[in-house]
C-alpha cells in the first residue's frame, strides 16, 4: 500500500463540536487512520507536526487575527482544504450579530475596554478558496467520513443539492410546517442531515445554510407570517445561520 | 523573563498562558484565553424565547445539553411554569449523558496519554488499546443518551421549555438500563487508575455547587447556607483575556466534579458513595488533580442513576406530555451542573417572551482564577528544578485536571 495520506485538524473560534465530532466517529475514525495519519489535531493531540498536509479540516469562523493566521497556514500548507461545519461555511450563530465589533466588545467587556483585539466573525470560505465545503451546525459524521474515504480514493465527494424536506419525505415524517404550524424552514436549508431534527417532530432551525440555487425564501416567508409569526420573529430566525450567499 | 505556554493542546478550545520570571522568581501566571468571542448574550437579545435554548447549546459542544437545560430552566422560571417529574427525570438523564461523554473523553482520551506517555490515544492505543476502548465505549452511550434526550450529539434541539419535541420509547429506555448496568465495571476501573496518581497543582479552598446534584434552585458552599450567585460571586474582565474571572466572597474557588462531590457526596448513589468514602482522605485535600478522580467517580454514578432513571421511568410509563407555556415578563435563573462545573443562565423576559437581558456564566470562566493559581504554584515548584520543556509538558498537565472548556469560557456579559 503507498503511504498514508496526511491530516491535520485546524480550530478557529466555535463551539468545538465540529473538531469533536471527528472523534464521535469512534470506530470508523480508525478505519480512516487506515488511510490518513493526523499530523495536528490541538484537540485530540499534543503532536504538532507542522509539515505538509494533503488534506486540512477547518471547523470555526475567523474572529481573531490568531484565526486568520491559523487558516493561511493551513491553506498554504494544504492540498486540499475542507471548510468543515456551519461556522466556517456560513458563519454560524456567532457570525448574526449585527454590530460593530467596538460596540460588541464594550456590551460584553465593559467601559474600560477589553484591549484585546477581536474581528468580526466571518466564515473560512470569505478569506480564502476552499475545495469543499460541509455545512451543518454541526455537519453529518456520515458524510465527512464519506467525503475522507473518497479523497482518500481519488473520488470527487458526493455535495448534497436538495432541500431537508427531501430527506423529511424520504423519512415520512409527518410535515411539522404544514400540519403543526412549526416554524420550519426546512424548504429553504440545505439537505444532509437526513432531517434529523424533524424527526423529534421540531422545526429545521436551518443549521445547515441556505439551499443554493433555485430557492424562495419568500414563499417560506409567506407560509410563515400565514401561520401568524411577526417580521420580526421569522427576519431573526432566516438570519440565524443564513447571511451569506451560498 | 516570560516563559511562554504556547497553545494547550488536548484541553477544548484555544487557549495559552504566559509565567513571568523576576529576578529567577516566578513572579505570576496569566491565564490567556484566545478564543475569539462569541457574543452569545447579544445574539439571545430580542430573541423569542423558544428558539433561544437552540441557540445557547451553540456556545459549547462538549457540554451542548447543560447549556440547553440550563437555558429552559432560567425561561420556565421567568415564566412561573413549573414541569412534573417525567420531565426532570427526562433532562437529569440527558445531563448524566453528558458527564459520561465528557468525563471520559477527557479522562481517557485527553489525560490518559500524559498518564502513560503519550501525545495522543491514537498513538497510546497501540500498547494500551483496552483501555481506549472502554474510553470509547463510555463516550459512545453518554452521547447515544444526549442524542435520545437532545435529539442530537451535539447541537440538538429537542429539550424545549415545557417539555419535549419528541419523547422516548419503552425499548430506548429498556437498553440504557441493560447497557448502564454493563458498563459500571469499566468505570470502576477508571476509579483505581486514576486513585493511583500523585497530586499536583494548588489545592482549593472553597468550593461551589449548585444545591441538587445536577441543578438546583440555589447554590451552595462549604457552609451549606443556599444563595444566588448575585450574592457571592463577582465577575472582572481582564486585560488578557476573552474570558472574564469570577470570585467567590473576594477569593478564588473550584467547580466541577471535586467539588461536587465534597459539597454533596450524601446525594450519591450507593457504588459511587463507597467509592467516595473509599477515597475522601485524598479528595478533601483539595488537591485540584483529584478532580481527575472525582470525575471517575462520576462516571460510576452516572451509570447507576441512569439505570434507576430507566427502571423508574419504565414503571411508570412516560406520559409524553408538555406542560403549556405563558410567556408573560418576568426574570429566572437556571443552575445547572455541567459536567465541568456550575452553569448559570440568567434572563429577563418581556409580556411577548422575548430575551431583555441575558448572562450566562460558564465553569471555566468560575475556575479561571482558581486555574491561574494552580499554575503558580506549579511553576514556583518547577522552576529551576525542571528544564523547561518538562516544566510546560507539567502545566499543560495542571491546566488539564481542570478539564477546561475554552469555548465556554468566551461570551460572558457585564451585569
Ligand atoms: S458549526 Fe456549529 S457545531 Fe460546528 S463548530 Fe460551529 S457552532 Fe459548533
Ligand atoms: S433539520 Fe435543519 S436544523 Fe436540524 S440538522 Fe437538519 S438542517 Fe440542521
Amino acid at each position: 500500500m503507498m503511504g498514508k495520506l496526511k491530516l491535520g485538524v485546524f480550530e478557529l473560534t466555535d463551539c468545538g463540536g465540529c473538531a469533536l465530532n471527528v472523534l464521535f466517529l469512534y470506530e470508523r475514525l480508525f478505519d480512516l487512520l487506515e488511510y490518513y495519519e493526523i499530523g495536528e489535531f490541538h484537540m485530540a493531540s499534543s503532536l504538532q507536526d507542522g509539515g505538509h498536509y494533503d488534506v486540512a479540516l477547518v471547523t470555526g469562523t475567523v474572529s481573531t487575527h490568531r484565526d486568520l493566521e491559523v487558516l493561511r497556514e493551513a491553506r498554504n500548507r494544504s492540498d486540499y482544504l475542507i471548510a468543515l461545519g456551519t461556522c466556517a461555511t456560513h458563519g454560524s450563530v456567532q457570525g448574526s450579530v449585527e454590530m460593530p465589533i467596538k460596540e460588541k466588545l464594550k456590551a460584553i467587556y465593559g467601559d474600560e475596554g477589553n484591549p484585546m483585539r477581536a474581528m468580526d466573525s466571518k466564515p473560512v470560505v470569505e478569506y480564502v478558496a476552499v475545495d469543499l465545503a460541509i455545512p451543518g451546525c454541526p455537519y453529518d459524521k456520515e458524510e465527512l467520513y464519506q467525503a475522507l474515504m473518497n479523497i482518500a480514493k481519488g473520488i470527487d465527494p458526493v455535495r448534497p443539492d436538495y432541500p431537508v424536506c427531501v430527506e423529511c419525505k424520504l423519512n415520512e415524517y409527518e410535515c411539522v410546517l404544514v400540519k403543526k404550524g412549526l416554524p420550519c424552514l426546512g424548504p429553504i436549508t440545505l439537505g444532509g442531515c437526513n432531517a434529523v431534527c424533524i424527526k423529534s417532530g421540531l422545526g429545521c432551525i436551518g443549521c445547515r445554510g441556505p439551499l443554493p440555487g433555485e430557492v424562495n425564501p419568500a414563499s417560506e416567508y409567506e407560509i410563515l407570517k400565514s401561520k401568524g409569526y411577526d417580521d420580526e420573529y421569522i427576519m431573526k430566525k432566516f438570519k440565524t445561520f443564513a447571511r451569506w450567499k451560498p | 523573563m516570560i516563559i511562554e505556554i504556547g497553545e494547550f493542546t488536548r484541553v477544548e478550545g484555544n487557549g495559552k498562558a504566559e509565567i513571568i520570571i523576576e529576578d529567577g522568581e516566578v513572579k505570576d501566571v496569566r491565564l490567556k484565553i484566545v478564543e475569539g468571542p462569541r457574543f452569545f448574550e447579544l445574539l439571545t437579545l430580542g430573541r423569542h424565547y423558544y428558539d433561544v435554548p437552540d441557540l445557547e447549546a451553540r456556545i459549547c459542544a462538549i457540554c451542548y445539553l447543560a447549556h440547553s437545560v440550563a437555558s429552559v430552566m432560567g425561561i420556565e422560571r421567568a415564566f412561573g411554569v413549573e414541569v412534573p417529574e417525567e420531565i426532570q427525570l427526562l433532562r437529569e438523564l440527558g445531563l448524566i449523558g453528558e458527564f459520561l461523554e465528557s468525563h471520559a473523553l477527557h479522562l481517557y482520551l485527553l489525560v490518559a496519554p500524559d498518564v502513560f506517555g503519550y501525545p495522543d490515544a491514537i498513538r497510546m492505543a497501540s500498547k494500551h488499546g483496552e483501555l481506549v476502548k472502554e474510553g470509547i465505549a463510555l463516550k459512545a452511550f453518554g452521547n447515544r443518551l444526549r442524542e435520545l434526550i437532545g435529539g442530537r450529539e451535539i447541537g440538538g434541539i429537542n429539550v424545549k421549555p415545557g417539555g419535549f419535541g419528541r419523547y422516548q420509547t419503552t425499548e430506548e429506555l429498556e437498553t440504557i438500563e441493560e447497557e448502564s448496568g454493563a458498563l459500571l465495571r469499566l468505570a470502576k476501573r477508571a476509579v483505581r487508575l486514576f486513585a493511583s496518581l500523585e497530586p499536583y497543582g494548588e489545592r482549593a479552598e472553597h468550593f461551589v455547587a449548585t444545591n441538587g446534584y445536577l441543578w438546583g434552585e440555589r447554590l451552595i458552599a462549604e457552609d451549606k447556607e443556599p444563595f444566588h450567585y448575585t450574592e457571592r460571586i463577582e465577575e472582572h474582565s481582564l486585560v488578557y483575556s476573552f474570558a472574564k474571572q469570577s470570585c467567590y466572597n473576594g477569593e478564588s474557588f473550584l467547580v466541577g466534579s471535586l467539588a461536587r462531590l465534597l459539597l454533596k457526596s450524601d446525594q450519591l448513589t450507593p457504588e459511587a458513595k463507597r467509592l467516595f468514602k473509599e477515597h475522601e482522605d485524598k479528595l478533601s485535600t483539595g488537591y485540584v488533580s483529584y478532580n481527575n478522580l472525582a470525575q471517575a467517580i462520576e462516571l460510576v454514578y452516572s451509570l447507576e442513576r441512569a439505570g434507576e432513571i430507566a427502571k423508574i421511568l419504565l414503571d411508570r410509563g412516560i406520559s409524553g406530555e408538555n406542560v403549556p407555556v405563558e410567556p408573560r415578563e418576568g426574570e429566572g435563573i437556571g443552575y445547572v451542573e455541567a459536567p465541568r462545573g456550575v452553569l448559570i443562565h440568567h434572563y429577563r423576559t418581556d409580556s411577548k417572551g422575548r430575551i431583555v437581558h441575558s448572562n450566562i456564566i460558564t465553569p471555566t470562566a468560575l475556575n479561571h482564577a482558581m486555574i491561574e493559581e494552580s499554575l503558580l504554584k506549579e511553576a514556583r515548584v518547577l522552576y529551576g528544578e525542571a528544564d523547561e520543556e518538562e516544566m510546560i509538558g507539567r502545566l499543560e498537565e495542571t491546566v488539564r485536571a481542570f478539564d477546561p472548556c475554552i469555548s465556554c469560557s468566551v461570551h460572558i456579559v457585564k451585569l
